[in-house]
């Protein structure tokens, strides 16, 4: 066994280890009760994980068959990364009631901007696989990664233009999934320029990244919560609510 | 070739973002006390007067088109950076209400959760203002001036009512901590 292959197995199976101890902190922290679909993902990931590595040391198992496989998990994945994306979105914006009528409206119609520019990119880069289906892979998996991408870095871009807080575990999901998505979409862009040509580095950055981002789930589920030690001991005089009576005035012209 | 290029700067202009936003919190949980400090000034006047109608149009009739745009740009990029100082001011408040909501006192949770949405709305107002300040310098004859003029400067006066009112909550705040 090569370097290189000893490098691919250990990008392949340790993540997934890690993952059943980010499974287990969802599960110490009651976390799946907030995040269920990412608890699905967490789930999924170790599922799909086994059945591959069994079918590729299984002989009786054909290439199609485990291509096959294969797609079907990248499928189910990338849908329940959607899934996480909004389930933080609902969290972060939940207790804010001004984004519930501002803040979701524009993440919606980010989502479809981005979506429509992520498979008109993605049709119109084409792809250098002449077999149809290998071909329509990477475009979908290409548009799937430009709107993630832009749908996670657009929520990081308009909290801090906010001021939101984040709790620690929700921070550490969705950086941890951005860190994933943004380098799967320069990946994705890249194999689509050269095809097969840097196939197995790329494969093993993609790899690579997505073990720091389980590194990063890991650490923010099991460290305990961080947050300012500021805190206000005395009621602030506060005409909060004429703010929002004289905003709700201005913003209803 | 070019196109993979963009996306390439692009996912890595993405990943540069998060990985800042990741190192940023890390220290403005550090700097929270000194929430406090970061409030900057803002002289409601002077950007009353800046947004007043009736300079602009007095400015209007006595100065030449050219150097009209000139002035009238230059008092418009004072304004943004009024509204820039109102926006920042807002986000310190949105953390001192976050800070608030920790309070084991339900009533000042509530009011900590009550000044966040209204910096948030207040936040949301600027960044509508700051176009409407841009858009004023490349098109002097749109928005502020007084073709526009009644509803643009009720939308102003609207908005100093809220830099005047975000002026007092601070000194509150600072004096209760």
């Amino acid at each position: 066994m090569t370097l290189e292959q000893v490098l691919w197995y250990y990008l392949w199976i340790a993540p997934h280890l890690l993952l059943a101890l980010v499974l287990a902190a969802l599960v110490r922290r009651r976390l799946y009760r907030q995040f269920p679909i990412f608890l699905a993902y967490i789930g999924s990931e170790i599922v799909q994980f086994v059945v591959l590595f069994v079918m590729l040391r299984v002989r009786s198992v054909s290439a199609e068959q485990y291509a096959t496989a294969y797609s079907i998990g990248l499928a189910l994945s990338t849908a329940l990364r959607f899934g996480i994306i909004y389930e933080i979105c609902a969290h972060l914006f939940r207790n804010y009631g001004v984004l519930n009528r501002f803040g979701k409206p524009l993440f919606r119609w980010t989502a479809v901007a981005l979506l429509l520019a992520g498979l008109g990119l993605g049709v119109y880069a084409g792809g250098r696989d002449s077999i149809r289906i290998i071909a329509v892979i990477p475009v979908l998996e290409r548009a799937a990664s430009i709107l993630q991408c832009g749908l996670v870095a657009g929520m990081f871009l308009f909290s801090s233009y906010l001021g939101l807080s984040w709790r620690s575990y929700i921070f550490g999901i969705a950086l941890g999934l951005g860190i994933f998505d943004s380098v799967e979409l320069a990946a994705s862009a890249i194999r689509a320029e050269t095809g097969h040509a840097y196939a197995r580095p790329l494969d093993l950055l993609v790899m690579a990244t997505y073990h720091c981002c389980v590194l990063i789930w890991g650490f923010y589920l099991w460290a305990p919560e961080r947050s300012s030690q500021y805190a206000l001991k005395v009621l602030p005089e506060t005409d909060a609510e004429s703010w929002n009576q004289e905003l709700q005035r201005l913003l209803n012209r | 070739m070019i196109l993979t290029l963009i996306l390439v700067f692009v996912a890595l202009a993405a990943l540069a973002f998060l990985v800042r936003s990741a190192t940023k919190r890390a220290s403005a949980i550090s700097s929270a006390h000194d929430l406090a400090a970061q409030i900057r000034p803002v002289d409601v006047d002077a950007f009353r007067n800046l947004i007043d109608p009736s300079e602009q149009e007095y400015l209007r009739t006595h100065l030449a088109a050219a150097q009209f745009r000139r002035v009238n740009g230059l008092r418009m990029r004072a304004a943004i950076e009024y509204v820039a100082c109102v926006a920042q001011n807002a986000k310190v408040l949105a953390r001192m209400g976050e800070a608030a909501t920790r309070n084991p006192d339900p009533a000042v949770a509530e009011a900590g959760a009550r000044l966040v949405d209204s910096a948030a709305r207040l936040r949301i107002f600027a960044l509508q203002a700051r176009a409407r300040l841009y858009v004023a310098i490349l098109l002097p004859g749109m928005g502020l001036t007084p073709a526009g003029l009644p509803e643009s400067y009720e939308r102003m006066t609207g908005m100093l009512l809220l830099l005047g009112r975000l002026q007092r909550p601070p000194e509150r705040i600072s004096a209760a901590l």
